[in-house]
């Protein structure tokens, strides 16, 4: 599942740590059924141990997800696919 | 290397039935090194003789664990079973496994099939003796006594009645089975592949049974196996050290670790794969919503999830597995997790003590538990359910 080069691919990482898990992501990972199939076809999913990002609470609350280079925190659906959108607009 | 004894069994009911008559017991003393299993199959099939023969296995292995005569746990048994209100008897077949130091073995004999000892492939006849019971002990009172000591590779095969009469009345084997065509099959499987583990042979020999009945068991099926074997190791890493410094040796036992090597939690498997320069990429089929999904690493047989796996693999070990992992059309995390535990004889757990506080966060759905208890329960069940061999190492 590598990117191509021609179709600007967006690559969303979803965390799957015990945290993030618990907190919904497993319910993220099926975003390429959710999402529009216009924008299905050009994102890769892909999981992620544990982040590291929940401890502390400096990068706000689980579940967390990565879409290209922006951290979406206390990500839902809907989050991930308007930043999703908002990337592919770009 | 000492050689360690690898006991399962697997059974199915006679049809129609929801529990089995025959029992397979099993209770290992690490500290005197003795194993002792019972078959027992009891009077009659369903809850009653289910009954009639859990009483039986249990006091035989308490007896037998206890050094009381043989004579005197024959008279025991016969006294404490409840009378069959149709047939006005009390009856339970039992054979008795016993395996003190040196690998020696006792085995007693009472109206069971005669076991089978696997060496080298090939079948051995053991001498037996018989112990005559007074008559009022039941049925028939011979109890047959051998004795043997036990080398490497050896296989002590024990099986009910279920076995050997299956197929009894179908057109391929109107006489049933039979114990020549049972140790023939026995024979034919270990000559075929000769480190058969005891809980796949004692599968095989039940299905073959239950294939014999065409899928329809004519009379509870059970069949155990003792396994003399080199043990076979795994080893369990969980949790990051208690302090950053000792992510190095949490590594090197990693590295230098010869036998399976599996890591449950995902900052565990970030530091492995950051000290070993390894990449994890997180295999996103069959996704399961309770449990998260496993990973893979280059060196590691299974990378997973941290307490949620291991929280559910701790509950399946403790609920029924009968039928094994096989059963579970889709495997998530934890499936493979316990698949991977039951292969093996000696478990080595390493256990990170380093605490995740947003594990603690009150607002969490659900409570978690701290590692160290779920590895412990882990632990127990392996050492008490499965005779495995475990140790925990804190780190």
């Amino acid at each position: 599942m590598k990117p191509s080069k021609d179709a600007k691919n967006i690559h969303v990482v979803i965390c799957s740590g015990t945290t993030c898990f618990l907190m919904g992501a497993s319910e993220l990972f099926g975003i390429e059924k959710t999402i529009e199939g216009s924008l299905a076809s050009r994102i890769t999913v892909e999981g992620s141990p544990c982040m590291n990002l929940c401890k502390g609470g400096s990068y706000g609350k689980a579940p967390f997800v990565r879409v290209n280079d922006t951290l979406i925190s206390t990500a839902t659906l809907p989050k991930v696919i308007e930043e999703i959108r908002r990337q592919a607009s770009l | 290397m000492h050689t360690f004894i690898e006991v399962d069994h697997y059974q199915c009911p006679k049809g129609g039935h929801r529990m089995e008559g025959d029992v397979f017991l099993s209770r290992k003393n690490s500290t005197e090194n003795r194993v002792i299993s019972v078959l027992s199959d009891g009077l009659g099939s369903g809850v009653k003789a289910g009954v009639l023969s859990t009483l039986t296995a249990t006091m035989a292995i308490t007896c037998v664990a206890g050094d009381i005569p043989i004579e005197r746990t024959a008279q025991i048994i016969h006294q404490t079973l409840p009378v069959c209100s149709e047939r006005r008897i009390r009856y339970a077949t039992f054979t008795i496994v016993d395996i003190g130091q040196n690998q020696e073995v006792r085995i007693l004999e009472y109206d069971n099939p005669p076991y089978v000892l696997i060496r080298d492939g090939e079948l051995v006849e053991v001498p037996k003796t018989v112990a005559r019971l007074p008559s009022r002990y039941g049925r028939k009172t011979m109890i047959f006594v051998s004795s043997f000591v036990a080398q490497p590779g050896d296989r002590i095969v024990v099986f009910s009645d279920g076995v050997v009469q299956s197929g009894i009345g179908t057109q391929a084997m109107p006489l049933g089975w039979g114990n020549a065509g049972v140790r023939r099959f026995l024979r034919e499987l270990v000559q075929r592949d000769l480190t058969i583990s005891a809980r796949e042979l004692a599968q095989r020999v039940v299905q073959k049974s239950l294939w014999n009945d065409a899928l329809e068991a004519k009379d509870d099926i059970t069949c155990g196996v003792l396994y003399f074997r080199n043990p076979r190791r795994t080893l369990v890493l969980t949790g990051p050290p208690i302090a950053p410094e000792r992510d190095k040796e949490l590594a090197s036992i990693f590295s230098v670790y010869k036998g399976k090597k599996i890591i449950c939690g995902g900052t565990t498997a970030t530091i492995l794969s950051r000290e070993l320069g390894k990449q994890i990429r997180v295999c996103l089929q069959n996704l399961d919503p309770e449990v998260p999904p496993p990973s893979e690493m280059d060196g590691a047989d299974l990378v997973t999830e941290g307490i949620l796996t291991l929280g559910k693999t701790a509950e399946l070990l403790a609920g029924n597995l009968q039928g094994g992992i096989q059963a579970f059309s889709v495997k998530h995390a934890a499936h493979l997790l316990v698949e991977h535990l039951l292969n093996s004889d000696i478990v080595d757990f390493v256990v990170g003590t380093r605490i995740n506080e947003a594990h603690q966060d009150p607002s969490m759905p659900m409570e978690l538990e701290i590692r160290r208890n779920i590895v412990k329960r882990i632990a127990h069940l392996l050492e008490e359910r499965y005779l495995k061999e475990v140790h925990i190492q804190f780190i």
